[in-house]
């Protein structure tokens, strides 16, 4: 093919007509694919854009929740007895570290304690969603806070800030009645969510604590507050841009909680008791308002703010004085002779003649006897004496259900509403209950009420319910109604004195609390030395209790093993001739005699109530015209010296027993 | 240009008559797009000439005079390269797969470092393959160009690079040379019925490769492409992020320098292949459609002058460059859209990188050589192949 053209002039043609149509199909299928781009481009720019716009501030702009300042729980007197402190914290973002395990390890090297709860922290760190910090320890030291600032450069990923953490300053003093915050738990989310409720975003926040007993739970929502919010700009890395951007909330500070509750008392009280276990509720018989409501022994709730270490826990929740036990409300006991007056009230609600006489012989018919051989007495030596006889004799002329009845009326069995639930109704007998509870033996015997009438039996009360009953008493007309909380956020809870009046009369309670006042204040009454306030010419009314822990006669009551001992009550109010304060002491295991351990602490208790009332100081300093007398008070030993009585309590605590030479402890209950 | 015919012998040669055929048009185009990518990249640095505006724009200036130049260069230089640059381009392709002179980045072998220059042939490699492909055509006839045996050999000049360059493993640049390969074999009249069993062939083979022949990165890409969302922190951020850049510009954009997903850096590869979706979202429908059609109308002109050239080599040459290059710009738009798998293909002229604008500029400088010696008829050719 060397001489002739491969290619002739036709085929040149038909190779460049082929072309120039290949041209056109090229030049047709871009200017094709082209279109299809545009209608893409218009279907996400113009159809969907809303759709877009919305995703793309999604991604650009984020909610960062600020945790609103928790309210704060304040005394009557607006003493802080919870409230917030600024703490220093470490926080941990997981997105911005380059290798959580090395940023760890060089964390370790500035916080050593931080090695230890290294696997907690990874699962805390790794369970966060991205990009939010999660706190890997807080309370630092400013030496710890410096440290970290210092070396953050080199630990991307850390960072240290400050927040306020709840502080309670008197530690064990309120642990039960305000409770405590805690970590927001799954089951606290769970029981939100059971509730048919969104649970806020904030809960979600680490580092966030909410309400986990007493007050700090009940009142958790007004004490929250609300989370604001600041809207920010942030980048692909989730690093913050541009800080407040606009469309930002405030954080609404929770309320400030103002309870009825007397520091001064209220520590004077945990003071009193010692090691001793048990619980004080100190009530204003004019309104019902509590001053004091302690159970002992105690804990420090700051503990739980931040987490209670295991061991820690297991100490208080196997120590067998139970300090994480709220005795005021939740322990329930055997009210014991405590409970007389309410028996001899209904006695004079079934018509006895207070001046019937029932000789005490020491021994009842059945076998049950009396602590001590009194001879004849009446209702008022019954009472001031606690005779049991007397009440064996002549309890089933009111019957059981009188009894309960009138005792209900008087506060027990009722769960009161102030404010904090997990209280514990206790139990008055009755033939109904009989009749429901034992369906083998479901009928009353008149024996079984000798026991009810004395308190003890199937009869448990709670301390709370013996300060209302006792303030009943001492106020003598008003049903009242105790209240805890004072106000929420400035609004006032109603007061407990606008109730209806107490459905007995006058007369009646004028016996019972004539009786009371013998107690205290008549020589050969069952708590007269430890009753002695030595306020000028305040006196103080009482009755004193010991309940049996074991069954009737199921051993040696002199036992030395604490868990065997009898429980020791002590009510109380003063002054006597115009109750303002009605005082309740329970000790737990605290031994036989009311006089013994309950009546001397329910005095300190009292002076200190008497001495924080401005009318009653000027009472104690300006003495009565010399007409108007009490019984002889000023015995030196007990009584303190006037220029202490202006003062505040003394710290020395003259609260230890005093050897009884007086009325002799019980030497059995009813058998 | 009426008076061609009356041209005296000579007057076509003089270099200021050369530089009025330029297609200036054409270059201004060119310019805008470039002078477009320019802003958006300082858009993109906050507002900075560095790390990209600045380069940008002086490669585009060394490029621009570097493609004029070329248009000057007479199309017998052009022919006689085509082979011996081909065959160095497959030299050093090898060198890349066969001795240690290859240099990995990015998860492919596809750079060669000779010591004082690192270069990617696979780059020039299309280039190269369109000059060698028009080369031959312009020696063959329409009958051997629709169908006959001799098509072996095209289709080896297109099979060779593209197992080399798959093998390294540049899977997108090797797909742009196969499909480059096929629009030049499509341009210089491929018979109809070949095409299609061809496509048929690609239907069948495709499925299976992307399941048992591709490398784990790459077989992700193509499944999320094709459902996005399944995998939204991951392979599918790329597209979702694309598509809310794109989308929340709306039909406006959201204003010069204000577009949060590229100003943020939630949209990735923001400066290279994902840079139209900075425009999208900133200048909205209105203004990445004004761009498409600038690429449309490059294209069109492109097939225009090819069609004009009096020698076949210049017309599959042209034709061949301007496919190339239509090619990129409709695979980058079809992936930043979602219509595609991220496949690393970038924006002509538009992207940050240095190979890629270079190969399009030497592309354009052969585009504008073949309008200006539209009239210039070269020989047949040696009887080599």
């Amino acid at each position: 093919m060397s001489g002739e053209p491969s290619i002739f002039f036709a085929d040149v043609n038909e190779r460049q007509g082929s072309f120039l149509r290949r041209t056109f199909v090229v030049g047709g299928l871009t200017t094709l694919g082209v279109t299809a781009l545009t209608i893409r481009l218009a279907q996400l720019q113009v159809v969907q854009a809303r759709e877009y716009s919305t995703l793309a501030s999604q991604n650009q702009f984020n909610f960062r929740l600020v945790p609103p300042p928790r309210g704060r729980i304040l005394d009557r007197n607006g003493v802080t007895i919870a409230g917030n402190r600024p703490s220093f914290r470490v926080l941990v973002v997981r997105d911005e570290t380059k290798d959580l395990d090395q940023t760890l390890d060089l964390l370790g090297r500035l916080l050593p304690d931080t090695l230890d709860r290294r696997r907690a922290i990874i699962r805390d760190v790794n369970a966060a969603p991205r990009f939010s910090p999660v706190p890997v320890k807080s309370d630092l030291t400013w030496e710890e806070f410096a440290k970290v600032n210092l070396y953050a450069p080199e630990l991307p990923g850390v960072m240290a800030d400050m927040n306020e953490a709840r502080f309670y300053p008197y530690t064990g003093a309120f642990a039960h009645v305000i409770g405590y915050v805690a970590k927001v738990s799954d089951r606290d989310i769970k029981a939100i969510r059971d509730r048919g409720e969104e649970p806020p975003q904030i809960l979600f926040n680490p580092g966030f604590r909410i309400g986990r007993s007493g007050v700090e739970k009940a009142l958790d929502t007004d004490l929250r507050g609300e989370a604001g919010g600041t809207r920010v700009e942030v980048d692909a890395r989730g690093r913050v841009v541009a800080e407040d951007v606009g469309g930002s909330r405030p954080a609404v500070p929770g309320k400030d909680v103002v309870l009825t509750l007397d520091a001064d008392v209220q520590n004077r009280a945990l003071e009193v008791f010692g090691d001793e276990s048990g619980a004080c509720v100190v009530m204003d018989v004019r309104n019902g308002d509590i001053l004091c409501m302690m159970s002992a022994p105690s804990f420090d709730p700051n503990l739980f703010v931040s987490g209670v270490p295991t061991r820690t826990y297991r100490a208080l929740a196997d120590y067998e004085r139970k300090p994480l036990l709220d005795k005021a409300i939740n322990g329930t006991f055997p009210p014991g002779s405590t409970f007389k007056p309410a028996t001899a009230l209904a006695l004079l609600a079934a018509g006895v003649d207070p001046a019937d006489r029932v000789n005490c012989s020491g021994v009842f018919r059945t076998g049950q006897r009396c602590w001590g051989r009194h001879g004849s007495q009446d209702m008022h030596n019954a009472i001031k004496n606690s005779c049991d006889i007397y009440f064996y004799t002549m309890c089933n002329r009111a019957g059981v259900d009188l009894i309960r009845d009138t005792a209900m009326k008087l506060g027990f069995e009722h769960e009161f509403d102030i404010g904090v639930d997990n209280q514990r109704k206790g139990l008055l007998p009755s033939t109904e209950w009989k009749r429901r509870t034992f369906p083998r033996d479901p009928v009353w015997h008149p024996g079984e009420t000798t026991s009810v009438a004395i308190g003890q039996g199937a009869v448990t009360v709670n301390a709370l319910q013996l300060a209302v009953y006792t303030a009943r008493l001492a106020n003598g007309r008003k049903a009242i109604q105790p209240r805890l909380i004072k106000s929420v956020g400035g609004v006032d809870r109603p007061s407990g004195a606008e109730v209806p009046d107490l459905p007995f009369s006058v007369e009646h309670l004028d016996i019972v609390r004539g009786g009371m006042i013998a107690v205290a204040n008549d020589r050969s009454g069952t708590a007269y030395r430890q009753s002695q306030l030595g306020l000028g010419d305040i006196q103080m009314a009482g009755k004193t209790g010991t309940a049996q822990t074991r069954n009737y006669g199921s051993g040696n009551r002199r036992s030395n093993v604490w868990s065997q001992k009898d429980h020791n009550l002590f009510i109380a109010f003063a002054p006597v001739d115009a109750p303002r304060y009605a005082v309740v002491v329970i000790i737990e295991h605290g031994g036989r005699g009311g006089g013994t351990a309950g009546a001397p602490r329910a005095r300190e208790v009292m002076r200190t109530v008497l001495l924080k009332d401005p009318e009653m100081r000027e009472r104690i300093t300006r003495p009565p015209p010399p007409e108007a007398t009490g019984p002889q008070i000023d015995e030196g030993e007990i009584g303190a010296a006037p220029e202490s009585a202006i003062a505040p309590p003394a710290p020395s605590v003259p609260a230890t027993p005093r050897p009884t030479s007086g009325p002799r402890p019980y030497l059995s209950g009813p058998q | 240009m009426t008076s061609s015919a009356l041209t005296r012998p000579g007057e076509r040669e003089r270099l200021s008559v050369k530089l009025t055929q330029i297609d200036w048009r054409l270059t201004a185009l060119l310019c805008v797009i470039a002078g477009i990518g320019t802003a958006m990249l300082y858009s993109i640095a906050g507002g900075h000439w560095d790390p990209w505006a600045a380069k940008h724009l002086i490669r585009f200036g060394a490029l621009l005079t570097m493609m004029l130049g070329l248009a000057l260069v007479h199309p017998k230089w052009w022919f006689g390269a085509a082979y011996p640059l081909y065959g160095v381009l497959i030299v050093m392709v090898l060198l890349i797969e066969f001795t240690p002179l290859g240099y990995t980045a990015g998860g492919a072998k596809n750079w060669l470092n000779l010591g004082f220059i690192r270069i990617q042939p696979a780059e020039f490699m299309k280039l190269g393959l369109v000059l060698a492909l028009a080369r031959w055509y312009h020696s063959h006839s329409a009958q051997d160009a629709r169908w006959s045996w001799k098509l072996v050999f095209p289709a080896g000049m297109i099979g060779l690079p593209f197992i080399l360059v798959a093998k390294q493993p540049d899977l997108g640049s090797a797909m742009v040379i196969g499909l480059t390969g096929a629009a030049v074999m499509f341009l210089a009249g491929l018979s109809w019925r070949v095409i299609a069993a061809g496509a048929a062939a690609v239907v069948a083979i495709v499925p299976p490769f992307v399941m048992f022949g591709m490398h784990e990165y790459q077989r992700n890409r193509v499944l999320t492409f094709l459902s996005p969302e399944s995998d939204p922190s991951g392979t599918g951020y790329n597209i979702i992020q694309s598509k809310i850049a794109l989308g929340s510009g709306g039909l406006l954009g959201r204003g010069y320098g204000l577009g949060s997903q590229s100003q943020l850096e939630f949209l990735p590869e923001r400066q290279t292949d994902f840079i139209f979706s900075t425009v999208s979202e900133e200048f909205g429908f209105v203004g990445s459609f004004t761009l498409l059609a600038c690429y449309l109308a490059i294209i069109l002109i492109a097939l225009r002058i090819s069609s004009l050239s009096h020698s076949h080599f210049g017309r599959i040459s042209s034709a061949g460059m301007t496919a190339f290059f239509a090619l990129f710009v409709l695979v980058n738009g079809a992936m930043v859209m979602g219509l595609a798998p991220v496949v690393g293909v970038p924006m002509p002229l538009l992207s940050y990188g240095g190979s890629s604008m270079m190969t399009v500029m030497i592309g354009f400088g052969l585009v504008l050589s073949t309008r200006v010696h539209r009239y210039v008829e070269l020989p047949k050719g040696n009887g080599l192949i």
